[in-house]
């Protein structure tokens, strides 16, 4: 199959943009039904376990994305990582999206 | 390895060797040893009592365990993170005559000591069990079975550095104190509450053996720094050790020793397992060269025929005919090696922390919005497992509000790892073939 390179660009970044904001919409949820707050500034850098989420909300984004996206890439993964801030946690969802 | 006392196990080793880092001081065995002499000079009137340590700070508990250790009869340990109403009752129902919150202080008389006990004799440790609400039940160890599976080697410990991330007052922190001082390691305790603040702590401190359940070994492999400790002992235990966890520890530190630990309270039987897999091998099964005596039930059940069993009709009922305690852990064998389930019972385990399902049911049954409700544990990537609650609400409205609702009454009267992690909303509840409900996911 051809594919127009142009377009595949566009559709991974776009990808990109929406992996990242279910991320947050899922934190959010999470947060509000755990009582938590969230950090009102969080970017690719923010530290996940400063976010405002303890371990076991981390454990309930994980839980929660497997539920909407179907996969849980920390069950997948042959080399295992454990990412530390959002950006390094967006790109292991966005490399194991099926 | 049996001594008479605490303080026996530390006249082997050198006294200018350091023992322990605390509150930013180092204090050597000698200096050890002396505070608690010491102490004990201070309260003679305490010997042959029962004796409360509430919430005393880390090395006010240390020097506490080996002054008392063998001079008096029962020693009841208290987290300060427990409520003082907790505390009262559980000094009161394990007949403590004195209590003691600081060694700054003196301490209290309860009442008048029965002055039965002779000296020598083993001294009574009495932990208090975590994780469940409402009271905690009291367990009793003595130094013996709390130092069983203390590998003591007094010349090679000399090159180890412990670092404490769990509470002194639970059973798997006292295991790390102990498992430090005995063998005549050096022992960094935190002062920080943090994860960050405490791995950079380990850091400065140089340490080189840690232990931790499997969930807070992947929090600890997320911080930042954790890389940089020269980690040479890396101990798992409380939870089931997956090869994910095991395999990233592998990677961060390829020149370290990793073991996991399975013990079963009950059994008061315990083994470790040093090659880098989950699970253990099939050959340990009826095996030769097993630590144990293993085997595993028609119905998938971890058996194990510890040397010593431990009394009660409750265990006595768990043994069958050939002296197999059925330690209530499933397990299933894949090719050559046997792996770990859960448990039976369907107790949940979120990263260390027992979940019993039905008092969740209970908990959430109690809302009149709700027709019935089902909890079992998810499997977990993170912490192991995830409490999830299948709920059959009373009538038809609002779910994202009645998933609010019953998520604040959970909060509300269960420590945060009961709380559902999952709220599903269905129109039947499943049941398996025998009636029971299927906790299994």
């Amino acid at each position: 199959m051809l594919v127009d390179e142009g377009d595949n660009l566009n559709n991974e970044k776009q990808e990109e943009v929406s992996m990242k904001e279910k991320i947050l919409e899922t934190m959010q949820e999470i947060a509000a039904d755990s009582d938590l707050t969230l950090m009102s500034h969080i970017d690719d850098d923010t530290v996940l376990l400063e976010s405002g989420l303890d371990s076991l909300g981390f454990a309930i984004l994980v839980a929660s994305l497997e539920e909407k996206l179907g996969y849980d890439p920390f069950s997948m993964m042959d080399e295992p990582v454990y990412p530390r801030t959002l950006g390094e946690f967006v790109a292991v969802y966005e490399r194991y999206a099926p | 390895m049996m001594r008479e006392s605490f303080d026996a196990f530390l006249e082997d080793i050198e006294s200018d060797r350091e023992s322990l880092v605390s509150l930013g001081r180092t204090i050597t065995v000698r200096e050890l040893r002396e505070a608690a002499q010491q102490l004990l000079k201070d309260t003679p009137s305490i010997k042959g009592c029962a004796v409360a340590l509430c919430g005393l700070l880390p090395h006010e508990l240390i020097t506490a365990l080996v002054a008392f250790d063998g001079h008096v009869s029962s020693m009841l340990l208290l987290p300060a993170s427990l409520s003082e109403e907790a505390t009262s009752l559980l000094v009161h129902s394990a007949g403590c005559e004195w209590r003691f919150d600081s060694l700054m202080e003196q301490p209290v008389r309860l009442s008048e000591g029965m002055g039965k006990f002779t000296e020598v004799q083993p001294t009574t440790w009495i932990l208090a069990t975590s994780g469940t609400t409402g009271t905690p039940k009291l367990i009793e160890h003595s130094l013996e079975t709390l130092t069983r599976t203390v590998k003591r080697n007094v010349s090679r410990a000399s090159e180890y550095t412990w670092g404490l991330v769990y509470d002194p007052f639970r059973f798997a922190g006292l295991q790390v104190v102990l498992q430090s001082l005995l063998s005549g390691s050096l022992l960094c305790i935190p002062s920080e509450k943090d994860i960050s603040a405490q791995v950079k702590y380990f850091a400065d401190s140089r340490v080189n053996a840690l232990s931790a359940t499997p969930s807070l070994w992947r929090k600890l492999l997320m911080t930042e720094g954790i890389h940089h400790l020269p980690l040479r002992q890396i101990t798992l235990g409380g939870e089931i050790a997956d090869q994910g966890v095991l395999d990233a520890l592998k990677q961060a530190f390829p020149q370290a020793r990793i073991i996991h630990i399975y013990a079963s309270t009950e059994a008061g039987a315990a083994f470790a397992v040093q090659d880098g897999r989950a699970g253990f091998p099939l050959a340990w099964v009826d095996g030769e060269d097993a630590p144990v005596h293993i085997r595993i039930s028609e119905r998938n059940h971890l058996m194990l025929r510890p040397a010593q069993l431990p009394g009660g009709e409750e265990i006595h009922n768990r043994i069958d005919r050939d002296g197999y305690l059925d330690t209530q852990d499933m397990v299933k064998v894949e090719g050559e090696r046997v792996f770990f389930l859960g448990r039976a019972s369907g107790v949940i385990n979120v990263g260390g922390n027992k979940v019993n399902p039905e008092e969740v049911e209970n908990c959430i049954r109690e809302m009149s919005d709700v027709a019935d409700v089902v909890v079992f544990g998810k499997k977990s990537s993170m912490l192991g497992q995830l409490v999830v609650a299948e709920v059959l609400a009373a009538h038809d409205g609002d779910r994202t509000e009645l998933k609010k609702v019953i998520l604040q009454h959970c909060r509300e009267r269960m420590e945060n790892w009961q709380v559902p992690a999952m709220i599903k909303f269905v129109n039947t509840l499943a049941e398996n073939a025998a009636g029971k409900r299927e906790r299994i996911n």
